[in-house]
């Protein structure tokens, strides 16, 4: 019988500072490749929500590549929009931050995604950690 | 004394800042501080931003973020490294990372 892990990988910690949402990102988008391991249709399915602080990772036009020399925390959430991961950023949190969909990278368009970011109440994602196997928290 | 203070982290509380009293105070937000100059946190901006200080912000830091540092708050000064070296060795005689 086939056995599906769900993976929730919670991130409340602002970019750059420190390295824990670009794991949280490069931990989710390598779990993917771990079926290569597992027996035929086991597998995982990873899922990023941003709460906290950790929705500041989401603001569009990040430029650390230029300022830094370092892949910015958008190229990320891009390639795990074109990997087609769930990602889910809190509403309440971007609310108060004066964040809307229009400051937050909702897609991968520009280089090829159809998956489309979330914005869901806090409480939605607390489903999602009552539905995940394991939670990660960084 | 001339007091120059940096800021590197987003915290909604600093004691040791909000204690410091001096004749010339400058706030160097630098790293995940920049967020001071750009959030307004529930429609509040940063108390930082109310202090008698003379308060900058590292351009670098402000662009790797996502943020436009013509959108700052007008109370902020937006430096480059160039202007950040600029600041340190012409504008104040000590500094403190907080």
């Amino acid at each position: 019988m086939a056995t599906i892990k769900k993976l929730l990988f919670l991130v409340d910690k602002p970019p750059y500072k420190s390295e824990n949402s670009r794991l949280a990102l490069t931990h989710a988008i390598a779990s993917q490749t771990v079926e290569i391991h597992l027996e035929d249709e086991d597998n995982v399915e990873p899922v990023l929500a941003f709460v906290g602080d950790g929705v500041l990772n989401c603001i569009k036009g990040q430029k650390a590549l230029d300022a830094y020399g370092i892949t910015s925390l958008e190229a990320h959430i891009k390639n795990a929009l074109l990997l087609d991961l769930k990602v889910i950023f809190c509403k309440e949190d971007l609310d108060k931050f004066g964040l809307t969909e229009d400051n937050v990278i909702m897609d991968a368009e520009d280089i090829g995604g159809d998956m489309i970011a979330n914005i869901l109440p806090f409480a939605d994602i607390l489903g999602e950690m009552e539905a995940a196997d394991h939670i990660l928290h960084f | 004394m001339k007091l120059g203070v940096f800021v590197n982290q987003y915290t909604k509380t600093n004691s040791t800042l909000d204690r410091i009293k001096t004749d010339n105070l400058g706030i160097i937000l630098v790293q995940n501080g920049v967020y001071h100059a750009a959030l307004k946190e529930n429609g509040k901006d940063s108390d930082i931003l109310s202090k008698a200080a003379k308060v900058y912000a590292l351009s670098e830091d402000v662009i790797s973020r996502g943020l436009s540092p013509d959108k700052l708050d007008k109370k902020v000064t937006v430096v480059d490294y160039n202007g950040l070296v600029d600041v340190i060795f012409n504008d104040y005689e000590k500094f403190i990372w907080l």
